[in-house]
């Protein structure tokens, strides 16, 4: 019989039976994840740990449960944006040549590979760690218990690589909650320079350059 | 699936401490102690489901016993709150229907707490308090049953038998390391003008029998073991 | 036709299994993944009660949101009709035969027998999760070979069907055609055939096939009813089409498409659904025909604004940035409240500089 896609929460739950999975407090301030990916936290948040969990950090407020921050440090071309789970199982991987439209598309797979429903509501450009990256927001249909849950997500492709915050929660109380935390810290997300040889000249190596004019909608600096 | 995890998870969380010996202060959300002496509760919709497990020690549900159960439990639920003195008022099938969503939102919230609060996975965020809240999600149970609290439980229960293996995909993982039937069930306390989790109580042991109807009190009463109701 | 069944007493074992459907059923009509839409749940109840006769009052009809073909029906009345199903038959007869097929089942009990047989075999909660939402769309295709009926009770719910059918004033000649339709989807998988969860319950012999062309031998002519169902299905067709899409399965996909395309040249969406598939699959020669597929709904007329979206999508990876942004600009305008408006509008500016 086909093996049903293991769900970030399983392989917890059987890390934590096999005595590995920790949190760890995400302290208020800057915090690194990954090489390059910087945010900016006004708050602390939670971070789970567990050998398998998939290439994403996951970070909650509440418990995996009720949400789940799934934040990507730079997944390379043809790297998978899920744990893998071996099987015949549908796979997702990252292509560096994928626009907008396929990047959610490629989301919206790996979150519907257990037969949950996914509906896109908003696509649109927004400049995502001092880069020409786009904002997405979306519901989940959650068919292991009919949860409903909405979503804010940020991404961006940088020097062949995408970085990405995914944000869900139900969409009562937990969502509204948590989204205005989560919005901030995307806007004050920056990607340091991979190398030196990639600083820009300009004042300390700023990251803001590249930026979209909310209301011509023109882009800047890039 | 994801009520098989909140099973491992309770029993995992035994395996570091034993049921009762947790200070009474981790059921109850902070600043809270009891309910009031003429608190009206409502009892929403018990979520149980019994197995039996093979010779293998794999689970399989047992619709038959499930049915049984739910009516023992609602009745064994109803009599302790009488006994202590609480008004009780239960859902109608209609009014649940339209609950569905509230109902699924607590299921999550319970299971966070078990995973989190009572299991060893705490997050720093909550030091160490149960503090959770629906906020207003929980306002059209107010609505529709003039409650103040609402009352959720949820058990999962097996019991060994010698019939055959089923495979089960999902609730393979149940049956790891388990010897012999055990139960899981938590129970949890809503205060509807607040949406708060004012008291959890979660329980995981071997034995216990929702079957019969006088093996069923028991495991309510242990369920509702210090209940926080005014003295 | 037996006479309608009493309510079996609780303590039988009869009276269990009813009980635990109506849990089943419970669940069902709370789930989100139920389609709540008053009319169309109406209009199928309708066809459901005229086949059942005077057990109209016991059946139940209940529409699921899952993008596979499947109807089932409980003994307790619970009917599932999922809109997989409703995606694929081409008129109110063929969906009789599905729902008069399992009237049949329901009549003769086969199900309760295929439940105490179950229940036997140590296997009765997984039979029961067939008729509950499905825990995984996955899973249908994989139990479904357990629980198959047994070849005499598909020929004993065939017949039962067909007769229904006839005394609702439906052409009893519809039915062989669903199956016939079903294989070619089966068939284009690569892969082969086995284990599609399309059949969930009810895997087709070409025996069956035969079985039911003679069957409606002897009882020509009856209604199909086309324009009635294409009537009222039509508010739902994208969606369904976009959720077929969805599936990731492209080759059964074209399979489909294809023959709903062909068979209904006019329904601009089949088209444009078709030329999603072959432009997400992106194989050679694919973006050719994606664009072949959005002009033929082009053409065809009341094309859905994706379609545009479409044509501009493949332009733009060939860098063909006239013509994509003159189809860019037609999606902004048919659809100024579409989710990726901004994103398109976006990829339109860049276009211009």
């Amino acid at each position: 019989m086909r093996l049903l896609p293991i769900a970030p929460l399983l392989v917890l739950i059987l890390a934590l039976l096999a005595g590995c999975a920790t949190v760890t407090k995400v302290e208020t301030g800057e915090q690194a994840v990954g090489a390059r990916l910087v945010v900016s936290l006004e708050g602390p948040w939670n971070r789970i740990d567990a050998p398998g969990m998939g290439p994403a950090q996951v970070w909650t407020m509440e418990g995996l449960p009720v949400d789940q921050l799934l934040v990507y440090p730079g997944i390379k071309n043809g790297e998978l944006v899920h744990a893998s789970t071996g099987g015949s199982a549908k796979t997702f991987a990252f292509r560096s040549s994928m626009q907008p439209h396929e990047i959610v598309a490629m989301f919206e797979g790996m979150m519907t590979r257990d037969g949950s429903q996914f509906k896109l509501a908003r696509l649109e450009p927004a400049s995502f760690g001092g880069g020409k990256g786009f904002r997405f927001e979306y519901s989940v249909t959650r068919r292991s218990d009919s949860a409903l849950l909405s979503g804010v997500a940020y991404g961006v492709v940088s020097e062949g690589e995408l970085y990405a915050m995914l944000y869900h929660a139900p969409r009562l109380t937990f969502f509204p909650r948590h989204r205005g935390r989560v919005e901030q810290m995307a806007r004050s997300a920056q990607l340091r320079a991979a190398d030196a040889a990639a600083l820009k000249a300009s004042s300390g190596g700023g990251k803001r350059d590249c930026m979209r004019n909310p209301v011509t909608g023109m882009w800047t600096g890039c | 699936m994801r009520r098989s995890l909140v099973a491992m998870t309770l029993v995992a969380g035994i395996a570091f401490a034993p049921a009762f010996a947790r200070a009474q202060s981790m059921n109850l959300a902070p600043g809270f102690s009891n309910l009031p002496k003429d608190a009206t509760v409502v009892l929403m919709p018990a979520d149980i489901e019994l197995f039996s497990l093979s010779a293998g020690g794999v689970p399989e549900p047992k619709a038959d016993w499930t049915e049984a159960a739910a009516r023992h439990f609602r009745q064994a639920l109803l009599a302790h709150n009488q006994k202590l003195g609480l008004r009780t008022v239960e859902v109608s099938e209609d009014a649940a229907d339209e609950l569905a969503e509230v109902n699924t939102l607590h299921a999550a919230v319970a299971q966070a707490i078990a995973v989190h609060h009572f299991g060893p996975l705490k997050l720093p965020t909550k030091e160490g308090k149960l503090d959770w809240s629906l906020s207003d999600a929980v306002a059209p149970v107010k609505k529709a049953t003039g409650a103040r609290y609402a009352l959720f439980s949820w058990v999962r229960d097996s019991y060994a038998s010698a019939e055959r293996k089923a495979a089960m995909i999902a609730l393979a993982v149940l049956g790891v390391g388990v010897a012999g039937g055990q139960q899981v069930a938590y129970a949890s306390l809503v205060d509807l003008e607040t949406g708060r989790v004012v008291w959890f109580n979660r329980m995981a042991r071997a034995g216990g029998d929702l079957r019969e109807a006088q093996p069923a009190a028991e495991t309510v009463g242990s369920l509702l073991y210090g209940f926080p109701v005014a003295k | 036709m037996p006479a309608r069944f009493a309510r079996p007493a609780p303590e039988t074992d009869e009276g269990g299994l009813w009980a635990i459907m109506d849990r089943e059923e419970r669940r069902l009509r709370r789930s989100p993944f139920a389609l709540r839409d008053a009319k169309l749940r109406a209009y199928v109840q309708e066809i459901a009660c005229k086949l059942a006769g005077e057990h109209c009052p016991d059946v139940r009809v209940h529409l699921v949101r899952a993008p596979l073909f499947n109807a089932s029906m409980a003994p307790n009345g619970m009917m599932q009709v999922w809109t997989g199903l409703m995606l694929r038959v081409d008129n109110e007869a063929q969906l009789a035969a599905v729902l008069g097929h399992e009237i049949g089942h329901f009549l003769q009990r086969h199900t309760l027998e295929r439940l105490r047989d179950a229940k036997a075999r140590s296997a009765f909660g997984q039979f029961i999760g067939l008729f509950g939402v499905v825990g995984a769309l996955a899973q249908v295709g994989a139990l479904a070979g357990m629980f198959a009926f047994g070849q005499e009770h598909e020929r004993e719910a065939d017949t039962i069907g067909t007769t229904l059918m006839r005394n609702a004033g439906y052409d009893p000649n519809e039915a062989w055609k669903v199956w016939a339709n079903l294989v070619l989807e089966i068939r284009a998988r690569p892969g082969g055939e086995s284990a599609s969860p399309l059949f969930a319950t009810h895997p087709p012999a070409a025996e069956r096939q035969e079985a039911l062309i003679a069957l409606a031998r002897d009882a020509a002519g009856g209604a199909t009813n086309e324009a009635a169902w294409g009537e009222h299905v039509a508010p739902y067709r994208h969606e369904w089409l976009t959720e077929e899409v969805k599936r990731g399965v492209p080759e059964e996909s074209l399979a489909l498409l294809t023959r709903l395309k062909e068979r209904s040249p006019k329904v601009a969406a089949y088209a444009w659904a078709r030329g999603e598939v072959y432009r997400l699959r992106a194989g050679e020669d694919d973006l050719d025909r994606a664009l072949e597929d959005y002009r033929a709904a082009l053409a065809a007329g009341g094309e859905p604004p994706e379609a545009h979206r479409g044509i501009g999508l493949v332009h733009r990876t060939r860098r063909q940035a006239a013509e994509a942004k003159a189809s860019f600009a037609r999606y902004l305008e048919a659809a100024p409240q579409a989710p990726d408006f901004a994103m398109i509008k976006s990829y339109l500016e860049e276009l211009s500089l």
